[in-house]
């Protein structure tokens, strides 16, 4: 399992809708130790939200900083959304860079749903971004990231695939 | 102040410089557009990139990241950073780094993780950049001062000489002023060929604390106003408590808490461990055990036996067709070897001390991997990160069981939850420990092997019927159900590639058989079974075949030069090819793990009551670079303590679906009058960076079971030995 070079990160979150993105934490892209490949979240981002821009904001992404064990990851996400008929929040997707789909997990809400707040227990595949998307019935997008460190088992080493 | 000290209470790690709050000095952060701040350790002296702080006497602490725990990676790492620096050695000190101030500063010091043999080649890059940043940044702070270009300036030993002129000046001078600048985005690292610390055998820096005590692990940890707990879990894997009589035990002397933690374990908390530990032996407590309470070591190989013919496996290696070529092979040869239930047994039972308050939880822990134990207590504490803290104590032994597993830790939070503002320490007796371990996993292998009528082998098909580590403890990383781990140094290429590639039909594959009891990372990991088994049957196929062992695998690793040259090393040291001293017979093993390439030759003399002396074992290592090739043979010499005392000695074996031994009385380690003379071969071929802590306790045992047979003519294909009747003397 080759770890992805510095520039093929760059490149791959520079590529993304630039709010979208957690602050990419330079020192870090040599000190964590990453062993999974960087999915297509990318595309996967742009293939929901196409052209329309994804701001910053009124969505709140809640997981641990860091975990020790990636298997059953308490995540969750609310959104400041009056969630009336005229003004509710549609969908919650959440993307990975580095589970095998980056596409993880879409809740569809509607004005009947009384709140905008999702809490679940995901799998998280290794140390990687993770963007909370918030799809608004008026048609804008609205985002939230965080940064999860999912820390290494002892003598797990990079293993042969 | 070295972390080598005891831990104090109210201290923290680092104060955080009031014009840096929330700024780090972390090379290559964006920096607020005022510059940075300074960020100070708690006497003042200013860091200098995150990982040196220098004080004015021109003392250099180094942080580290990773964990001591016998193995030197705390000198190792140090040496790596002062090779860059440039720093003078003799003034060297380290400190550890805390997980909540990493998180502060967005993981600044990268990975904690100490296992996999990983402290020193997966940290070599960033830790010497950091070095080499503190050396830019004090040359450039000297410079300004003298008004030079830095490029006039040289260094060494900690201080600063403008050439041209000849003034000098240290670091200590200059350390201040080079905190006020800004860390260069990119650094040179020296050519391996101008290494001056790194490749020396300096001594190491923890063993005066060591030898004079001053060192206190976690398990004499002693604060002020601290309470002891004693807990017991669950014998059997799985099962969970019905009830417990705490009045019972209640009013007996010290005793403040009997408690329930999580659905699986009772604790009790006393004024001292021995009240905790005497009134929680008489606590009743009634369990539910649940279906695990039916299985036994005897189930549990019936169920591995027959994976050893099932259909359906896992591939981890092919080439060719290994069933076909096998089935027209000119010989055949076939055995079956096990591998059993292991502890880690540290010497050092597992522990952790931790106080909760409402606003604040830390606990002080030795550990494998200060973020895995930082985790730990989020969860069980259920307040943020800035409100967490652990203090990581150096491991009187790790082994792995304090790398993957925080569960102590987990359990002490749990505890301290319900006392809040009291420190517990939480200790386990021996034999929590060994009741409740991450077990070296259980397996067997079925060897079949074909040698056509030249007496080449042709075709060879492996089959590992038993457990996988990573459907237990990480299932995420499970590739498409298949637990690559379980190929360990059997791999098609990576850091643990099969060493022979000349062998044309191939099949390596795994029946996954995973019972109950918790597996984890044993020192080694699945290298330790692998070995024994592809190493061993190697020599069986050379016996088959009427070859010598060295010349027929000679034949197979044409294009595995690397593994071959360890093996070849060994050999010549060994003498291989000539006679030994009468009644002693050599044996041979070779393996590439955790990216190093290692061999051992074992000379054995076998008794007639089968009592086995094993005279000397030559050993070599190539990890690429050595950074301190005196503590690399330390580390292999401990290898063959660690590798013998599983080969001959240890085996959990379970009843009622728990572990039977609970002490070193039925779980014995080699003692030191049964050791080998260990020589060692540290053999550097350079380009790579391979790991020195765990790859050499594999080939410990296939080397002395191949002399054995060379001695006896007995193959022994079941660990430990002692069910033989063969005992180490």
């Amino acid at each position: 399992m080759k770890q992805p070079s510095r520039r093929t990160f760059i490149t791959a979150a520079g590529a993304c809708v630039a709010t979208t993105v957690a602050a990419a934490w330079p020192a870090l892209l040599h000190a964590q130790m990453v062993r999974t490949p960087l999915n297509n979240m990318p595309d996967a981002i742009r293939k929901l939200a196409g052209a329309k821009t994804i701001s910053k904001g009124r969505v709140k992404l809640d997981v641990p900083p860091l975990v020790e064990n990636g298997h059953l990851v308490p995540l969750s996400v609310s959104v400041d959304s009056p969630m009336s008929e005229a003004d509710h929040v549609k969908a919650i997707h959440i993307f990975t860079e580095r589970n095998p789909l980056p596409e993880m997990a879409t809740f569809r809400l509607g004005p009947r749903a009384g709140r905008a707040r999702v809490a679940t227990r995901v799998r998280m595949a290794d140390t990687q971004n993770v963007i909370a998307i918030a799809e608004l019935s008026d048609g804008s997008f609205w985002s939230d990231s965080a940064f999860l460190i999912v820390t290494l088992a002892a003598c797990l080493e990079e293993l042969p695939a | 102040m070295k972390l080598t000290d005891m831990p104090k209470v109210t201290r923290r790690s680092f104060v955080v410089g009031a014009a840096a709050a929330g700024t780090g000095l972390a090379i290559g952060l964006k920096l607020p557009p005022f510059g940075p701040g300074i960020v100070r350790a708690q006497d003042g002296s200013p860091e200098v990139t995150h990982w040196v702080v220098i004080k004015p006497d021109d003392t250099v602490v180094i942080r580290i990241a990773r964990t001591e725990m016998g193995q030197g990676t705390l000198t190792g790492l140090a040496q790596m950073v002062a090779e860059e620096l440039e720093c003078d050695w003799s003034k060297v000190t380290t400190e550890y780094v805390t997980p909540g101030e990493s998180v502060k500063r967005k993981r600044a010091w990268g990975d904690f993780s100490t296992g996999g043999s990983r402290g020193i080649r997966e940290s070599h890059q960033y830790v010497r950049e950091g070095g080499a940043a503190a050396r830019t940044m004090l040359i450039q702070a000297a410079a300004d001062a003298w008004k030079v270009p830095p490029a006039e300036c040289g260094v060494a030993n900690s201080v600063i000489t403008h050439t041209p002129s000849g003034r000098t000046t240290t670091y200590g001078k200059v350390a201040e002023a080079a905190s006020r600048i800004t860390p260069p985005k990119e650094v040179a690292l020296k050519d391996p060929k101008t290494w001056k610390v790194i490749g020396k055998s300096v001594k190491r820096l923890d063993t005066v604390d060591k030898l004079t005590g001053k060192q206190v692990y976690g398990a004499d940890l002693k604060m002020p106003g601290m309470l002891n707990a004693a807990i017991m879990e669950c014998p059997v894997f799985g099962g969970k408590i019905k009830s417990f009589d705490a009045a019972k035990v209640s009013s007996r002397k010290g005793v403040k808490k009997v408690l329930q933690v999580g659905d699986s374990a009772v604790a009790v908390v006393a004024d001292t461990w021995w009240q905790a530990k005497t009134a929680l032996d008489a606590l009743p407590i009634v369990w539910d055990e649940g279906e695990n309470a039916k299985v036994s070591s005897a189930s549990v190989a019936a169920i591995l036996k027959a994976g050893l013919d099932a259909e359906q496996a896992f591939v981890g290696n092919d080439a060719g067709d290994a069933k076909a070529a096998l089935a027209g092979a000119a010989k055949k040869v076939e055995a079956v070897y096990s591998y059993p239930y292991q502890n880690h047994a540290c010497m050092e039972p597992m522990n952790a001390t931790a106080k909760y308050t409402a606003d604040k939880c830390e606990v002080w822990v030795p550990t494998q991997n200060g973020e895995a134990a930082f985790a730990a207590t989020l969860a069980a504490s259920g307040l943020p990160a800035d409100k967490c803290e652990v203090y990581k104590i150096h491991c009187g032994g790790g082994f792995g069981r304090r790398g993957a597993f925080h569960d102590y830790v987990t359990q002490a939070v749990r505890i301290a939850k319900e006392m809040p503002g009291v420190p517990v320490k939480l200790l386990w007796s021996r034999e929590e420990d060994m009741r409740q371990g991450r077990f070296h996993p259980i397996t067997q292998a079925k060897m079949v092997g074909g040698l056509d009528a030249n007496n080449n082998l042709t075709a060879l098909h492996m089959r590992i019927s038993g457990q996988s580590i990573l459907a237990s403890v990480r299932p995420e990383a499970m590739v498409k159900g298949m637990d690559p781990a379980t190929f360990q140094g059997l791999a098609r290429g990576g850091e643990f590639e099969w060493g022979y590639k000349g062998i044309p039909n191939l099949l390596i594959d795994h029946a996954m058989r995973n019972p109950h009891v918790p597996p984890g990372f044993w020192r080694g990991v699945n290298i330790n079974q692998n070995a024994i088994y592809a190493e061993c049957f190697m020599d069986e196929m050379a016996h088959a075949a009427g070859q010598d062992p060295l010349e027929f695998r000679r034949k197979l690793m044409k294009d595995n030069p690397k593994h071959l040259a360890v093996l070849n090393a060994v050999a010549e040291k060994a003498g291989w090819g000539k006679p030994a001293a009468k009644g002693v017979f050599r044996g041979l093993a070779q393996m590439k793990a955790f990216n190093s390439f290692v061999a051992a030759c074992a000379e054995v003399s076998v008794s007639s009551d089968n009592k086995v002396k094993v005279h000397r074992i030559v050993a070599a290592t190539d990890s690429g670079y050595a950074v301190n090739p005196a503590q690399i043979e330390r580390q292999i010499a401990g290898s063959f303590v660690y590798g013998l005392s599983a080969l001959f000695d240890q085996e959990c074996t379970l009843k009622n679906g728990r572990m039977e031994q609970e002490n070193f009385n039925t779980y014995n380690s080699m003692k030191i009058a049964q050791m080998p003379k260990i020589e060692c071969i540290v053999m550097p071929s350079g380009g790579f960076w391979g790991g020195i802590g765990e790859p050499t306790i594999c080939v410990a045992a296939p080397a002395v079971l191949n002399a054995i047979f060379a001695a006896t003519g007995k193959r022994l294909r079941s660990v430990p030995l002692k069910n033989l009747g063969y005992t180490l003397v």
